[in-house]
Parts: C-alpha cells; sequence; structure tokens
C-alpha cells in the first residue's frame, strides 16, 4: 500500500452499511419476537397444565407443538437481541417495561382463564410470577444502567439529546 | 467534544454521536486493517469491525478505554480472516519472549531517513506480530500496556516485539536503500 491510500467507504457510506442493524424496526421485531415467544409459551403451558381433566392425545401433542414454536420464536429473538441488535440504554428501558407487562398480562390471563374453570394452576402461576420477578430485575437494572450514563454524562459536562 | 462523552452519548442511544464516534475512528481502523491486510479485504474487514463495535457499544463498560476495545475488536476480526496464515508467521519466526539488547533505532530517525511511502513499504514487509505492534504504537499511538492488552501478551513481549520489528525495519530499509 502507499501512504496515501484511503479507505474507499466514506463515513457517509458506512453508516449507510450498519443502518440495518440500528433501525428502529430491526429493534422492535427483536423484542417483540422475545417478549411474544416467552409469552406465548407461558400462556399454552398455562392454559395446559389449567385443564382440569386429561386431555386426549391430540390435543396434548397440539398443545405440545405450540409451545415449541412459541419458544423457538423466544429463542430467535434471544438470539436476536443477544448478538445482532445494538439495544442502547433507552431502548433497554423500553423493552424491559415492554416484558414487564406482558409477563403481568399473560400471568393474569392465566389465574383469569383458571378462575373461569374453577381451578387453581399453581405451577403455571408460579412460573408467570417468576416470569414477572425476571422482567422486574430487568427493569431495575435498565434505569440503573441508564441513570448511570446520564450521571456520567453531566460529569462530562454536557446535557442529553432530545 | 471527548471521546468518552461521545460513547456514553451513543450508548444512550444518540444516533448523532455514534456518526461522530464512527466519523472520528473510521479511517485509524482502516489504516490499522490495511497495514495487516490487502485493499480488498481491508475495507470488508473494516465493515464486519463497525458492525461488531455498533453491536457491542451498548455493552461497553468502560467508555475511557474505548480505543483497546475497538483495537481488540479489529485485531479479532483480522485474526479471523488471517488464522491460517498468522498461525503460518508465528511458527516459522522467533519466540515472541526473546529479547532485543543495544537497539537505538527510533521510530524519529526512521522518520527522518526515508518518506512516509517508502516506510509504508517495509512495514508491509514485515511480519505480522511485528507489524501489528509498530501500527498500533507508533501509527495508532497507543501505549504499551493498550498494545498488550487488544494483543493478549504480557507488556514485556509488546517491547521485545517492538525492538524486533524495529530492528526488521531498519534491515528493510537499508536493503531498499542498497538495491
Amino acid at each position: 500500500m502507499n501512504g496515501d491510500e484511503e479507505p474507499r467507504l466514506s463515513a457517509r457510506e458506512l453508516l449507510e452499511r450498519l443502518e440495518p442493524s440500528l433501525r428502529v424496526r430491526t429493534r422492535v421485531r427483536a423484542v417483540a419476537a422475545l417478549v411474544a415467544g416467552l409469552a406465548g409459551a407461558v400462556f399454552v403451558l398455562g392454559l395446559w397444565w389449567s385443564e382440569p381433566a386429561p386431555l386426549p392425545g391430540r390435543t396434548r401433542l397440539a398443545f405440545g407443538l405450540l409451545t415449541a414454536f412459541c419458544l423457538a420464536w423466544a429463542c430467535y429473538g434471544g438470539w436476536l437481541v443477544r448478538r445482532r441488535v445494538p439495544l442502547f440504554a433507552t431502548d433497554r428501558v423500553i423493552a424491559a417495561w415492554i416484558a414487564l407487562a406482558a409477563c403481568a398480562s399473560v400471568t393474569a390471563l392465566i389465574a383469569f382463564v383458571a378462575a373461569q374453570r374453577g381451578t387453581v394452576p399453581v405451577p403455571a402461576l408460579v412460573v408467570g410470577a417468576l416470569f414477572v420477578g425476571a422482567a422486574l430485575v430487568l427493569v431495575v437494572r435498565a434505569h440503573r444502567r441508564r441513570a448511570a450514563l446520564l450521571r456520567r454524562l453531566r460529569e462530562l459536562g454536557s446535557e442529553p439529546q432530545p | 467534544m471527548s471521546d468518552e462523552l461521545l460513547i456514553v452519548r451513543a450508548q444512550l442511544g444518540e444516533r448523532a454521536a455514534l456518526a461522530e464516534l464512527v466519523a472520528r475512528w473510521r479511517v485509524p481502523v482502516w489504516t490499522y486493517v490495511r497495514r495487516m491486510l490487502d485493499a480488498e479485504r481491508a475495507d470488508d474487514v473494516s465493515q464486519e469491525i463497525w458492525l461488531a463495535v455498533v453491536r457491542g457499544l451498548p455493552r461497553l463498560r468502560e467508555p475511557e478505554r474505548f480505543a483497546p476495545w475497538l483495537f481488540t475488536i479489529a485485531r479479532r476480526s483480522i485474526t479471523d480472516r488471517l488464522r491460517g496464515q498468522y498461525a503460518r508467521e508465528q511458527e516459522t519466526l522467533t519466540p515472541a519472549g526473546n529479547t532485543f539488547t543495544g537497539d537505538t533505532f527510533t521510530e524519529d530517525q526512521v522518520e527522518a531517513m526515508v518518506d512516509r511511502a517508502v516506510l509504508v513499504e517495509a512495514l508491509a514487509r514485515l511480519p505480522l506480530p511485528e507489524r501489528e505492534v509498530l501500527v498500533l504504537h507508533y501509527l495508532e499511538d497507543l501505549p504499551v500496556a493498550d498494545c498488550a492488552h487488544i494483543c493478549q501478551v504480557p507488556a514485556g513481549t509488546i517491547k521485545s516485539r517492538l525492538s524486533r520489528a524495529r530492528r526488521l525495519l531498519r534491515t528493510c530499509l537499508e536493503e531498499g536503500d542498497r538495491s
């Protein structure tokens, strides 16, 4: 190479190539896949466990397949969030609240369905409570991280941009 | 605006800060990659590096140590591309733990002796481990401790590689003068 050589991609072109990973749509899709997959799996399992009588083989198979389908989406969403899509501090706060809302809604729905059927699906409610707890931890962590960054921003003498 | 401030703002999700960060570090990253790879691969690998940087930026816990973190990612991408070739280079070279003494040849003297094009051409002829430390230490201006962190070797090894690299570079330049 000679000393005057320069990158072929300008800063703008480079940013354009990074754009697919930074799109809001991509991040929303990743979080939605994770949350919907987990919520769906918990809901289907909750329904299954709250059945008052033993189910026929085909129904059990259908419940099992639905659960596997939801878990596959959850795994895909988890992989996207962990490896492919950058979730910045503000995104994490929003994502954590979405997760908490989804977990709380699904747990409440399971409890409601069980009450309608006159059963108490203890395992499903325990799992639901665990998910709500995990989502709460995510909310707290996301807020702490964002607060720490904002604090550091103030220490460095800058105000956050809108 | 300092790098740390830019990184904190980018970690909060500010796109303008991320764009500024890319604009600021695009050429240093590409220069490092280009010293290690040919032009064709340098652009591809630089793009891969920036993708990894963007994906990993939210998890960077020490914004003040952005440069070593960035060059660690760059080095990993380069190593992935060069794995086979890099391994062969290391096998054929003297073990990195050896030290070289009595070497007083400095970068300033090199710059005084040759113009930039000749220096870069000589640099391209050095073995990869030595070329890498010269680029990181002198061209990217990183301290020995950061070079050691990036290359995942002790600081003493970096010093001995630098010493060997300067010696090899001097030999290359002297051969160039004679021819």
